[in-house]
């Protein structure tokens, strides 16, 4: 590399500040703590506490824990129960959920179904300003309250997948009583949920107070505040880490996450992506139209050699369409495989004349999207495909999502809140997706079916057999799942989240005593 | 004063002709750098929510629509609901501002207090070790990038000597890196000006004239060099000032400071057109009213410049 980048820079700056500072000894040593207070920093700032008017990660990292849902997603993938302690299919369109009880809100009131409803209904509601929610639970029909401690809730067609979109974002339970009495601004600015810690305070961009809800239904959480900062530029937030200002910071990339590794008292840890980085293709354009092109792209990417080098070894190399951690994900297929020889022999087969194959790219919107198109191009060049590469910008891109007119194969990070192919890959490449351009008649049928079907073997077997026709066909090219690194002090045990999540109930989060 | 008032007044249509200039370049770059839609939706909304948002935003209206919504509104003083905060995007600004003042005025004052001795001590000592070794720095000062500063003291500083909060907005020491970050172009070049004006004047007849008469050196420099070489320290001064405003958005980002630089960033990523209309209205007016006061003063200190 001759050209020298920032981050280059910053190393060097960051090596000579400690080489003109010898012996003196790293602040953040500490492998136990007597704290009481949690303070985290994450990279933006929080916009909103209504549950309702956000999906942003920054948001959610908060809300999650002011609220609870009737269904918990823990940080190893499953399900769990939340403000329900069961729930059962009855029928094939109505799901009953038995609430906890004894449950309380942060003022007092008491937790019934009345809540679950206007809830439900309000996630649903399109009158409500600035509502962001609103599409997630809408196969929701509507919701009965037979009594006050069962919610049946009916979907418009047979959804396996609802008590799953229930635990995310649209499913949060916020207090009818309150949130009638004080108006949608009002609780926003100081929300009251069920969630193992309470607002206190809000300082916009600066930073927002919560403290532990002494009477959680799941146990107290183990500390006494919680404090959030937003830390927006990376080597500042690295750096209060190291300093011990705060005990947890988010979006770690690899090349910082040496450094936090390299200081005695903090760690990194990190959780597979519940998701993929995927080349998606516009497999109507011609050579991508043909499969043998579309496989040889694929055999022709050393993924093994973007995992080592581009991100030092934080991912794992895809098997299929589904990424590892979801639903119906099939450990015993092979890691998508390297054979530089094999794709000059299918390019050939496919009578591939040089054709201009081009990659769009933007610099910088997802993690190392530019580098690893070059690195891909690169490797295509080598089997004899005339890859080109070319940069665009963020709305350039979101202007192509909408007219469907990418010039070849573009970077996607195709993720599923439910942890299921169908919200992963079905939403996206199925017809009328938003990456529709390519169809196959039995593709489409097993995708639409194991839509509709609350039968978990028959939709495990439809997507074994769809894994052989993308395997096949590949309307994505997967390149690689990575790791999202979270930068800790060693005394604190904390589990992070595929979903970015940021769960620090009890069974999640301790800080290591003395 | 004779003539104070049509110089007002073509200060004032100039003013305006700038900040309609500004807030037309503002509204124009910010379309066309992209559709904030998705970026407030799921990705996995329908393309009628899409349309739902945009209608709810105003964005669905032909362009020259907007623009015209936009002025009439900008003259009554509205600059629209920010899209991410959801309340009036003045309020929000100005609820960034004081931040930044306070950032701007310790920086400031801190680039003075250094500065100004330094250029003098410099120029009196011309050659000396002490103006060698100062200019030198403010070469440094003036060339390096501001986040390279600002990071460096944050490594150096707070991460290794232990001494200051690396960032956040916390009583004085927190104050004290991002001032200086922020105050080390205005203070490297109004030392380098006062060090260049100060010598000017030295070299004038008069200093001679004063020095024949036997008067001291202390007094030469204290009473008759300063004056004289105060009218472009003033000006460069006032112009720093200016500028703290633009260098604030990346010291602000860099420390985290909750001022409106670090809001301008935000709410560009987040594609927030009113916001950063209202940010850069807002910046250009108070780079216009600075230059409006270091004028003024100019002419308080050099009679010359009322006649002309």
């Amino acid at each position: 590399m001759t050209e020298m980048t920032r981050r280059d820079v910053l190393k060097i700056a960051a090596a000579g500040a400690a080489a003109a500072l010898p012996g003196l000894p790293h602040p953040a040593q500490a492998q136990t703590t007597q704290k009481r207070e949690l303070v985290v920093a994450q990279g933006g700032d929080i916009a909103f506490l209504d549950p309702h008017l956000s999906t942003s990660s920054n948001d959610i990292r908060i809300s999650f824990n002011i609220f609870d849902n009737l269904t918990s997603r823990r940080p190893d993938g499953k399900l769990a129960p939340g403000l329900a302690t069961e729930w059962k299919l009855q029928g094939q369109t109505a799901w009953a959920f038995k609430l906890r009880s004894g449950v309380k809100w942060h003022n007092g009131d008491p937790f019934t179904s009345a809540d679950v409803k206007f809830s439900i209904d309000r996630s649903l509601d399109t009158s409500l300003k600035g509502n962001r929610v609103n599409t997630v639970l809408a196969t929701v029909d509507r919701v009965e309250t037979p009594d006050p401690g069962t919610a049946v809730v009916h979907t418009k067609k047979p959804d396996p997948l609802l008590p799953a979109r229930l635990g995310f974002y649209g499913g949060q339970m916020i207090p009818k009583k309150y949130v009638e009495s004080v108006g949608p601004e009002g609780f926003n600015q100081k929300p009251v949920g069920t969630g193992p810690v309470r607002f206190v305070s809000w300082t916009k961009d600066d930073k927002l107070v919560l403290e532990a809800n002494p009477d959680y239904w799941a146990g107290r959480v183990d500390f006494d505040r919680l404090i959030v900062r937003a830390l927006p530029e990376m080597a500042p937030r690295v750096a209060a880490l190291l300093k011990g200002e705060v005990d947890l910071i988010t979006q770690v990339p690899p090349d910082q996450g040496e450094r936090i590794k390299g200081n005695p008292g903090t760690v990194v840890s990190g959780a597979l992506y519940g998701g993929l980085y995927v080349l998606a293709v516009n497999s109507k354009r011609p050579p991508l139209d043909n499969p043998l092109v579309k496989q040889a792209l694929s055999l022709a990417i050393d993924r093994e050699a973007i995992v080592k080098e581009l991100w030092r070894g934080r991912g794992v190399v895809p098997n299929s369409m589904i990424a590892k951690g979801d639903n119906h994900f099939d450990a015993s297929l092979p890691p998508l495989a390297l054979n530089p020889a094999e794709a000059k022999a299918r390019l050939k087969k496919a009578g591939y004349k040089g054709e201009e194959i081009i990659i769009e790219t933007t610099a910088g919107y997802m993690a190392g999207d530019k580098p690893m198109a070059e690195a891909v191009q690169a490797m295509w060049r080598d089997v004899g495909v005339n890859a080109k590469v070319e940069v665009f910008e963020y709305s350039v891109r979101a202007q192509r999502i909408r007219e469907k007119n990418f010039k070849g194969l573009w970077w996607s990070d195709p993720t599923s809140t439910l942890r299921d192919p169908d919200g992963m890959m079905w939403r996206l490449l199925g017809p009328g997706g938003s990456q529709d351009y390519w169809r196959h008649p039995e593709f489409d049928e097993l995708g639409n079916a194991a839509r509709f079907s609350v039968d978990e073997k028959f939709r495990g077997d439809a997507y074994k057999k769809m894994t052989q026709l993308f395997l096949e066909h590949f309307p994505w090219i997967p390149v690689i799942q990575p790791y999202e690194d979270y930068g800790l002090q060693k005394y604190v045990e904390w589990t992070p989240d595929p979903l970015q999540q940021l769960e620090i109930r009890r069974f999640n989060f301790k800080f290591r005593r003395a | 004063m004779r003539g104070l008032l049509p110089f007002l007044a073509s200060r004032l249509l100039r003013a305006g002709i700038a900040l309609w200039l500004v807030s037309t370049v503002v509204f124009v770059v910010m379309r066309l750098s992209g559709d904030p839609v998705p970026l407030l939706l799921p990705s996995d909304a329908p393309q009628s929510e899409f349309a739902r948002v945009r209608a709810e935003l105003g964005l669905d209206r032909p362009l020259p629509v907007q623009y015209a919504v936009f002025l009439g509104h900008v003259l009554h003083g509205d600059f629209g609901q920010s899209i991410h905060f959801r309340q009036a995007a003045f309020r929000v600004v100005v609820g960034y501002l004081p931040a930044t003042f306070e950032l701007g005025l310790a920086a400031f004052t801190l680039a003075l207090l250094v500065a100004l001795p330094i250029g003098i001590v410099s120029a009196v000592k011309r050659n000396s070790v002490i103006d060698q070794a100062t200019m030198g720095l403010a070469l440094v000062g003036q060339s390096a990038p501001t986040f390279f500063i600002g990071i460096l003291l944050i490594l150096i500083v707070s991460l290794n000597l232990g001494l200051l909060p690396t960032s956040g907005r916390e009583g004085w020491q927190s104050l004290v890196l991002p001032a200086l970050t922020l105050g080390a172009f205005a203070m490297a070049s109004i030392a380098r000006l006062t060090r260049s004006a100060v010598l000017e004047v030295l070299r004038a007849d008069y200093i001679r004239t004063a020095r024949a008469k036997g008067v001291t050196e202390a007094l030469v420099v204290a009473k008759h060099t300063l004056k004289n070489a105060a009218v472009p320290i003033v000006t460069i001064t006032g112009l720093q000032f200016g500028t703290l405003l633009g260098g604030a958005v990346v010291t602000e980002t860099v420390f985290a400071w909750p001022g409106i630089g670090r809001l301008a960033i935000q709410s560009i990523y987040n594609r927030d057109y009113p916001v950063v209309q209202c940010t850069v209205f807002v910046s250009a007016v108070l780079f216009i009213v600075i230059n409006f006061c270091v004028d003024l003063i100019y002419g308080l200190l050099d009679p010359r410049v009322r006649s002309s």
